[in-house]
């Protein structure tokens, strides 16, 4: 059998000339924007000043341990925040993401405005959501509540309505042909099948907006975040620090938590 | 009990799917459809109890026309009407008696149907049925971890749990190993002969549909070209069933 090394050369020439291309690329895309921006590479260098200064400053010493309690309860304030918003956006997101998923076709212009109104609303930034109610709700937790409420809606509308999708039609036609019912399927058929999928993404969002309901505190003057601003305003870097901890070891234990009952459900 | 008469389906408007399809299926009988992939079988049998809309024909079950049906009288209809497929189509995660319950939702009130209200006679019969195609230690076993062959008895559970008078088999065996393929047919074989019940299979497996049909059926290109006693199905009648007619169907043939 005779085969052609040069063909298979010349390939494997292209795709390293493709690569470096590419590379080349992003190279110029960095200068041209340092340029535009005014930016000093050279700044870069002195970077590691700036990380001894916080290191030195914001770790947690002996007079921030009293503040312990204050950050603790803030801190329960904020997570309550993000679980009750994530699990009362999820009931409302199955809802529309039932109505809105092609494969079960209510009506083709309902599924075209969920996904419109979806997208818009998973779109405007969670900052955004908190600034423009926090007109109308003031400073408290409510605010929040809704900031996150609104970006988590848009979200799981879309994950929730493209596992539905997943889940085919084949299924469906199956129940329809025993002469089930619209809702008999869903609930005997769909919901059953989907409910690991879905838990999964309640899990992931509750842990993202864990972290969201950080951001928005500060924004909205409420829990976690509120508190950070106030320390960092007042000059009590060490509080700061501790509150920033907290914050991490939050994260990462509501991570691990999801990941034990991710791996406890399936 | 069931007769198709000039059955039409295109689909995009263009492509013509069946073009003048007429067949008719006895009480008690197994009628096997064959013909190369892309001819249509799935397209008849989904038109019998209306998955697929067609666009022209006669459907008659039971001298009522499947076509002419409103939503509520169509969901009666099919509540008589069993169907199994190539994918079993069962819902993974719950139990087999579950899936069994399943057959009988067509019969109950809406809510009851959503939150598994079901009575103690449904109870006790999907657990019968269970035994009857022999998954009696099965029931409350979720159907993700069953062998293909275990899935497609409980899909066969499931339609006899509509009581059918016909039970629609779309591909039953093409995901199945030759021991469960004996078993499941044998299965249908004894529907047929014992309980009286009209089964309609599509089969790709000619050797197949002389061990178990009483009837064949041959599509090719949307058209019947076979229809008689299984033992009129002669060598050449299969060429024939299988020739390639046109050149868009030798394409499909060679596209595999």
């Amino acid at each position: 059998m005779k085969v052609d090394v040069k063909a298979a050369n010349q390939f494997f020439n292209q795709k390293r000339l493709r690569l470096t291309a590419i590379i080349v690329v992003f190279g110029l895309a960095y200068i041209g924007a340092s340029l535009g921006l005014g930016f000093q590479s050279r700044s870069l260098l002195g970077v590691q000043d700036g990380i001894a200064w916080l290191a030195q400053n914001f770790i947690p010493n002996e007079a921030s341990k009293g503040y312990w309690t204050e950050i603790s309860q803030q801190l329960l304030r904020t997570f309550l925040v993000a679980v009750a918003s994530t699990t009362c956006t999820a009931a409302v997101s199955l809802f529309l993401a039932i109505l809105g998923a092609k494969t079960l076709a209510v009506s083709r212009s309902i599924s075209w405005l969920i996904r419109g109104f979806a997208s818009l609303m998973r779109n405007i930034p969670i900052v955004a959501w908190a600034m423009i109610l926090l007109f109308s709700f003031k400073q408290n937790d409510l605010t929040g509540f809704l900031a996150l409420f609104f970006m988590t809606l848009g979200f799981l509308t879309r994950a929730f309505m493209e596992t539905i999708e997943d889940f085919g039609t084949e299924k469906i036609q199956a129940l329809q042909a025993t002469g089930a019912t619209y809702l008999q399927i869903i609930f005997q058929g769909l919901i059953p099948e989907i409910a690991i999928a879905l838990m999964s993404w309640i899990l992931y969002m509750i842990e993202n907006n864990v972290r969201d309901a950080t951001l928005v505190g500060l924004l909205t003057g409420t829990g976690i975040g509120f508190i950070f601003n106030l320390y960092f305003k007042s000059l009590r870097y060490g509080a700061a620090g501790l509150v920033v901890l907290a914050v991490i070891l939050l994260v990462v234990s509501v991570e691990l938590i999801s990941n034990l009952i991710g791996r406890l459900l399936s | 009990m069931l007769t198709v008469k000039h059955l039409a389906k295109s689909y995009n408007g263009t492509k013509k799917s069946l073009t003048d399809v007429s067949f008719s299926v006895s009480p008690g009988e197994v009628t096997v459809i064959i013909g190369p992939s892309g001819a249509g079988k799935t397209t008849i049998l989904r038109s019998i109890n209306q998955l697929i809309r067609d666009d022209d024909g006669e459907i008659l079950f039971d001298d009522v026309d499947m076509r002419q049906l409103n939503r509520r009288q169509l969901r009666d209809a099919r509540s008589h009407i069993g169907m199994i497929f190539q994918n079993y189509n069962l819902i993974e995660p719950l139990t087999a008696l579950e899936n069994v319950l399943h057959g009988c939702l067509g019969t109950k009130s809406n809510l009851a149907g959503m939150f598994s209200l079901y009575r103690n006679s449904e109870k006790t019969e999907a657990l019968q049925l269970l035994q009857k195609v022999g998954l009696g230690d099965f029931a409350y076993q979720q159907c993700r971890n069953l062998s293909g062959g275990q899935k497609q008895r409980v899909g066969i559970a499931r339609a006899l749990m509509q009581h059918p008078k016909i039970i629609l088999c779309d591909e039953p065996i093409a995901s199945l190993d030759p021991k469960s393929t004996t078993v499941v047919m044998d299965l249908l074989r004894d529907l047929a002969t014992n309980d009286g019940i009209s089964v309609l299979i599509n089969l790709h497996q000619v050797d197949i549909a002389r061990t178990y049909a009483d009837h064949v059926i041959g599509i090719n290109n949307g058209q019947v070209v076979f229809d008689d006693r299984t033992a009129a199905l002669t060598d050449t009648a299969v060429t024939d069933i299988y020739r390639k007619t046109t050149s868009s169907e030798r394409s499909l043939v060679y596209e595999g």
